[in-house]
């Protein structure tokens, strides 16, 4: 059941080489909706999830191709496949969609491979692989700057690769495995622990970002394609999350606690850092890159609080960032088409865009995490698990949202209030069918954050027990 | 000649032959150039074939024939059975010279002797065969011509005069010149001078050697000659660490080409460039004492670099820039599909052979406690991603208007496909490929 997530983008890449024109497009959206129905039906039904040891992919090397999954990845194989299938319904009209496809299969497949790998080396290298297709989008498909972020997100994803492949070595040689089951019963020395955390999260710090690693953000966002940036904050940032809380914490629990205070620190300036940020911006594209900055940074310091709360919010925030930040860059998208450019327009655009401004303000409300959407109770969880640890970190971490939420309303004046636009068109059906089934999604998990809870208790251990 | 050196050599005979048998075929007017090679690409294939049947046998004191010396000359075999392949199918050379595939086979006989010496006499008999060929070979390729080739020859000459000379102070020191007599006499300066100056002049074959297909031939003789000697000085009573002065060689392979490639525009140097750094992870699994790891590196290099030298045969320019490249994409689409998998290959990204060698060399130096190493290889292979991905990248620009069009070179694409195919296959499957470098032993 496992390796089926993986084989479906696979499969939909080795298609896109077939004469097959738009119809790529269509197996594009499937193949995420099919990989999301699996590890849904499979997730209901109890069955599958592994782990799974398919056989020894290099086994003089240790590499063993095992995959499976847990409550975690469960959830973002869940969040990974939405998105993948959203983000390729809004590739409408794209140049060279097979190439396009084929790649953005590929990097589905790569991700997909990142949430189900149960083996170091695997994760690795499905890790490292990803950025190939990505660059390929990035370069290939980008705005104006493209050439400039691509290589700039390139070298600093790379060399962060570069650490992580050093403490991947470094821990498997000395444990004799690269599999996480048998790791699992590893402990090393407190010091090595330090030092091996350290390298891991120089890759996870590129990739979060974690502040002060986040120099690539803004330039990516603002130079990658609307579905390139869907994934790109929805999905690859969640891969450095779930890597923090399923890869670090459990293998160097002490050293994790010894880095805590720093890392608190970084992940609390980062948040209120990337929310002052997004006040001062006259791009919609950049206020999305800097929230969700900081909305990430929030999240992180859910992770490296390391308590059940701080976790389970952690995961209901990646979730619900996900889906917002798509929402987000659709709507910007749609917003440019209408106004010609990325700015914030002459204004006045709510007469006579009435739909459009609505889900603006909705989507807006799931940022900063109003009762009621699904930003909501994850960043109640980690707020809560903040003030339990440092009221201090609390204070910061509280301030992050109300801070976004000047952004946000900044962006909604600018744009929709003032004196009637005279031009410009209210949503289209399709725009609007997309957003409203990711803004239903994401109000769901406002409503019912326990389906999200309960998946994680379901398929793998409590979230709680990582500390052990 | 004894019963053992003969059979031994048979690989090295076999390639001689063919060798003597293409200048004479080369002498009727009607034989082309172009057939000459295809027939030395069949020749080469068949000295593999050879090879592989050979298998070990018994000792001789002067040339080896254990699992080291066959893996290294069946990769010597399969390399220029590969070069030949291009050397037919290349479409710029204007001036064909039907002495090519003889030289070509002359040198590989040379890299064969190179590869199985046990003896510093041997030894140099095959330097001197495998590189004076190539002087020549430089000489009909190299954009510069005859400068080119004199600054080859030149240098070249001259990093063999300091082998040689490395090898007579061994002599003076040990009193003979066979691999079994070194390093009795471990304390004496001499020695030491000697092995250093062998060891030096070996290396700088290597460095001096211009970035085209032939010169893989040297690069695997090259890695084959040293492994055989540092296992010969390094083993038994005599101990010799060669533990810093490999992790020197590999800190320097690694670091200055990675950094170098990152602002190099032209193609032919990005690609050398790499394939220095992957000659310096060799030289890491060498000071980690992990000759499977070399092994398994050293194929890894071949495959990549040999389809990358195709690729660069099909563009039309002799010494394209990375503009050159430019539109690649829309007009050869499989051409750049390969480019791709051997570019990341080289720069072993995932899932391709390059990155199972990168992390299996890195493992060994792990093991070796060398975790600074490790840091910097890793490290300077992001210098050679991001070089190799501005190769990839420059395809899908948009082409100048006076764009000349590639040649439609069906070998050289067929070529580059395979290796391509090859190298993403054994990264996925990389059973068979770790099994036969697990045979590499002395």
């Amino acid at each position: 059941m496992v390796q089926v997530v993986v084989l479906i983008p696979l499969v939909v890449a080795v298609a896109c080489a077939l004469p097959i024109g738009s119809l790529a497009r269509v197996l594009a959206v499937l193949s995420g909706l099919l990989t999301a129905g699996c590890v849904a039906a499979a997730v209901w039904l109890g069955v599958g999830g592994g782990p799974v040891d398919l056989y020894y992919w290099a086994a003089p090397l240790g590499a063993q191709l095992a995959v499976g999954w847990d409550g975690w990845s469960a959830a973002m194989l869940l969040l990974s496949g939405v998105l993948f299938a959203a983000g390729a319904a809004a590739s409408g009209g794209i140049v060279r969609p097979r190439a396009y496809f084929a790649l953005w299969s590929l990097l589905q497949t790569a991700v997909a491979g990142v949430f189900v790998s149960r083996d170091l080396l695997l994760f690795f290298a499905a890790h490292d692989a990803l950025l190939v297709p990505l660059a390929l989008l990035l370069w290939g498909w980008g705005g104006a700057d493209r050439r400039a972020a691509t290589r700039r997100l390139a070298v600093m994803w790379l060399t962060g690769s570069a650490l992580l492949l050093t403490g991947i070595l470094a821990l498997g040689v000395g444990a004799h495995t690269f599999s996480f089951a048998t790791l699992a019963g590893y402990r090393l020395a407190e010091a090595s622990q330090v030092l091996l955390a350290l390298l891991f999260l120089s890759a996870f710090a590129m990739r979060l970002p974690l502040f002060p690693f986040h120099a690539w953000v803004a330039r990516t966002y603002v130079a990658a394609p609307a579905p390139v940036a869907i994934v790109l904050g929805g999905v690859l940032s969640k891969t450095a999350v779930y890597a923090i809380a399923r890869i670090c914490l459990p293998l160097f629990p002490r050293g994790m606690a010894d880095l805590e205070p720093y890392l608190l620190a970084l992940a609390t300036v980062g948040a209120l850092y990337g929310a002052i940020l997004a006040t001062r911006q006259r791009d919609t594209r950049r206020v999305i890159a800097y929230a969700s900055l900081a909305e990430i940074d929030l999240i992180a310091v859910g992770v490296f609080l390391a308590t059940p709360g701080g976790l389970e919010g952690a995961l209901i925030a990646s979730i619900s960032h996900g889906l917002v930040v798509a929402i987000l860059v659709l709507l910007g998208a749609a917003l440019a088409r209408r106004i010609g450019s990325f700015g914030f327009g002459p204004g006045g655009l709510g007469a006579r865009a009435p739909v459009l401004m609505a889900l603006f303000v909705l989507a807006i409300l799931g940022l900063i995490g109003v009762p009621g959407t699904s930003g909501a109770p994850g960043q109640l969880s980690i707020l809560a698990a903040a003030f339990a640890v440092s009221p201090g970190i609390g204070l910061i971490a509280s301030l992050v949202p109300v801070v976004i939420a000047v952004s946000g309303a900044g962006v909604l004046r600018a744009v929709f209030f003032g004196p009637p636009a005279v031009g410009g068109l209210d949503l289209g059906w399709r725009e609007r069918g997309l957003v409203v089934a990711l803004i239903a999604l994401a109000v769901v998990i406002g409503v019912v954050p326990r389906s999200v809870g309960d998946l994680a208790g379901r398929t793998g251990p409590a979230l709680s027990e990582l500390r052990q | 000649m004894s019963a053992a050196e003969l059979g031994a050599l048979v690989p090295a005979l076999a390639l001689a032959g063919s060798a003597a048998l293409a200048t004479l075929l080369a002498i009727p007017r009607r034989t082309g150039p172009r057939a000459l090679a295809w027939l030395g690409a069949l020749a080469a294939a068949a000295v593999a074939g050879v090879a592989l049947a050979n298998g070990t046998g018994a000792a001789s004191p002067t040339v080896a024939r254990d699992g080291a010396s066959a893996f290294f000359v069946v990769l010597v075999a399969i390399v220029t059975a590969v070069s030949c392949v291009l050397a037919a199918a290349d479409p710029r050379r204007i001036v064909r010279s039907k002495d090519e595939t003889a030289l070509a086979l002359i040198a590989a006989c040379g890299a064969v002797v190179v590869v199985s010496a046990v003896d510093l006499l041997v030894l140099f008999v095959g330097l001197a065969l495998l590189t004076i060929p190539l002087y020549v070979l430089t000489g009909r390729t190299a954009l510069a011509g005859d400068e080119g080739a004199v600054r080859h020859f030149l240098l070249g000459a001259t990093s063999s005069a300091v082998a040689l000379y490395g090898m007579a102070l061994l002599y003076a020191a040990t009193g003979e010149t066979g691999y079994a007599g070194l390093g009795r006499a471990t304390h004496n300066p001499l020695y030491l001078a000697g092995l250093a100056l062998t060891l030096a002049g070996l290396v700088s074959h290597v460095a001096t050697a211009s970035a085209r297909r032939w010169s893989i031939v040297i690069n695997v003789a090259v890695s084959g000659a040293l492994v055989r000697l540092v296992a010969a000085t390094a083993s038994g009573e005599i101990g010799l660490d060669w533990q810093v002065s490999f992790a020197t060689l590999a800190g320097v392979a690694l670091v200055v080409p990675g950094v170098a490639a990152v602002a190099e525009r032209r193609v032919r140097r990005i690609v050398g460039y790499a394939t220095i750094t992957q000659l310096g992870f060799v030289a890491v699994a060498v000071a980690s004492a992990a000759l499977p790891a070399a092994a398994f590196a050293l194929a890894a290099h071949c495959a990549t670099a040999l389809g990358l030298f195709a690729v660069i045969a099909i563009l039309p320019q002799r010494e394209p820039v990375l503009e050159d490249l430019a539109g690649l994409a829309r007009r050869r689409p499989v051409v750049v599909l390969a480019l791709a998998l051997l570019a990341f290959g080289i720069a072993g990204v995932p899932p391709t052979v390059g990155f199972l060698a990168k992390v299996d060399v890195l493992e060994a130096a792990v093991r070796a406690q060398l975790l600074w190493l490790v840091v910097l290889g890793a490290l300077a292979s992001v210098g050679t991603a991001v070089a190799c991905a501005r190769l990839v990248l420059a395809c899908f620009a948009a082409p100048p208007l006076d764009a000349v069009a590639p040649s439609r070179m069906r070998a050289g694409t067929v070529v580059a496909l395979v290796l391509a195919i090859a190298v993403l296959a054994a990264g996925l499957a990389p059973g068979p490929l770790l099994d036969a470098v697990q045979a590499v032993h002395f």
